[in-house]
C-alpha cells in the first residue's frame, strides 16, 4: 500500500507545476484593452505596438485605453481618439485609402511585374537560342551489336 | 532586353533611389501633425512649484506657448537657457503667456530642475500622461504655440535653439501677437 502510495507521489511530482496555478481570469474590459492596445503603435519605441511595449507612454495609453472603456467608448471611438491625436502615424496597420492604398498594393505589382519581366526574358532566351540540327543516329558496329547480344543471353 | 523595358527599369530604380535620399537627408525629427489648425484640448494640473490648480481655460483669449519638458531630457536642458529668453522676449505682453508641462517626471525632481536652472513662468504636471497623449507628444522637449482662439498653431519637435528659436519668435509668436519683439532675438 505505502509502495503505491510513494509511485502516486512521484508519478504527481513529474507533473509541471503550473498546471495547479490559479487561472487568472481576464475580465471583458482587460480583453478590449488588449485588442485595441495591439492595433496601436509604441510612438516611442521601434516596430512595437502599445500592449507589447514597456514603455512609459505606451503604459499611459493602455490607461487612457482602459479610462475610456470605463466612460463606455467603443473601440472605434477609443481608435479615433488616438488618431486624432498621432495620425496615421498611432495605427499598426496602415489605413486602406488615398496613398496608403500604394503600400498595400506595391508589392504584389512589382512582384506581378517582375515575373511578367521575367517571363518575357526566358521566352526571349529560348526563342534565340539556336537549335542543334538533327543528326542519325550513327549505326552499331559489329563488336557493339555481338557485346548487347551477349548481355541479352545472359 | 528592349528598350522600353529597359527605361521602365531605369525610371524605377531612379524613384527607389529618390525615396533612399529622401530618407537619408530628410529631418528624423519631422512627423506630419493632425492637430494644426485644431482646437487646442483644455487640460488642468497642478503647478510644479506651488501645487495651485493650472487650467488652459484660464488663459483664454491669449496666445500660450506650452513647453513640454522633464528633469531627465538631455534635449530640454540644451533648450532652457533660449526658453527662458523667449519669455524675457514677450513676459510684458498681456497678451502672451507661456506654460511649462513637466512630463513623466517625479516631483522632487522637476522641483529640484527648476531651482537649479530657474524659472520665470508656470509649470504644470502632467500626472497621468493624459496632457502629452491630448496633445500627440512623442517625447519631450515639444513645444506647442495657441493662438487667440485656442486653436493650435505651430508644433515643433526638439529644442528651441538657433534657427528655430528664431523662427519660432518671429515667425510664429510675433506676428500672432500683431507686434514684432522688442529687445534683440538671438541664436
Amino acid at each position: 500500500m505505502s509502495i503505491r502510495l510513494t509511485w502516486c507521489l512521484a508519478a504527481l511530482l513529474t507533473i509541471p507545476l503550473p498546471l495547479f496555478a490559479a487561472v487568472q481570469d481576464e475580465t471583458e474590459v482587460d480583453i478590449q484593452v488588449r485588442e485595441i492596445a495591439k492595433t496601436l503603435r509604441c510612438t516611442v519605441c521601434q516596430t512595437e505596438n502599445i500592449w507589447e511595449s514597456g514603455a512609459p507612454l505606451a503604459q499611459q495609453m493602455r490607461g487612457v485605453i482602459r479610462d475610456r472603456i470605463a466612460l463606455g467608448h467603443s473601440t472605434e471611438e477609443i481608435r479615433a481618439y488616438f488618431l486624432s491625436r498621432y495620425g496615421d502615424y498611432i495605427l499598426m496597420e496602415p489605413p486602406k485609402h488615398g496613398v496608403n492604398w500604394l503600400i498595400w498594393v506595391a508589392p504584389f505589382l512589382l512582384l506581378l511585374a517582375g515575373g511578367f519581366f521575367l517571363y518575357k526574358e526566358v521566352t526571349h532566351w529560348v526563342r534565340d537560342t539556336p537549335t542543334p540540327p538533327s543528326q542519325p543516329e550513327p549505326p552499331l558496329d559489329d563488336q557493339a551489336r555481338k557485346r548487347i547480344e551477349r548481355e541479352l543471353e545472359s | 532586353m528592349s528598350k522600353g523595358w529597359q527605361l521602365t527599369l531605369i525610371l524605377c530604380l531612379l524613384g527607389l533611389f529618390a525615396l533612399f535620399y529622401q530618407g537619408l537627408w530628410g529631418d528624423p525629427r519631422h512627423i506630419p501633425t493632425v492637430l494644426i489648425e485644431t482646437e487646442a484640448p483644455n487640460f488642468e494640473g497642478p503647478d510644479v512649484e506651488t501645487g495651485q490648480t493650472i487650467s488652459l481655460d484660464q488663459f483664454k483669449g491669449k496666445v500660450v506657448l506650452l513647453n513640454f519638458w522633464a528633469s531627465w531630457c538631455y534635449e530640454c536642458k540644451v533648450e532652457h537657457e533660449s526658453i527662458l529668453q523667449l519669455h524675457q522676449l514677450f513676459k510684458d505682453n498681456p497678451e502672451f503667456v507661456m506654460l511649462g508641462v513637466n512630463y513623466q517626471d517625479e516631483l522632487p525632481d522637476a522641483q529640484k530642475y527648476l531651482k537649479e536652472y530657474g524659472s520665470t513662468f508656470s509649470h504644470v504636471r502632467d500626472l497621468k500622461g493624459q496632457l502629452a497623449i491630448d496633445y500627440g507628444v512623442y517625447g519631450v522637449p515639444e513645444t506647442f504655440v495657441i493662438d487667440q482662439q485656442g486653436k493650435i498653431r505651430h508644433k515643433w519637435v526638439g529644442p528651441i535653439t538657433g534657427e528655430v528659436y528664431t523662427n519660432i519668435t518671429q515667425k510664429v509668436i510675433a506676428p500672432l501677437l500683431k507686434a514684432q519683439p522688442t529687445t534683440t532675438v538671438t541664436s
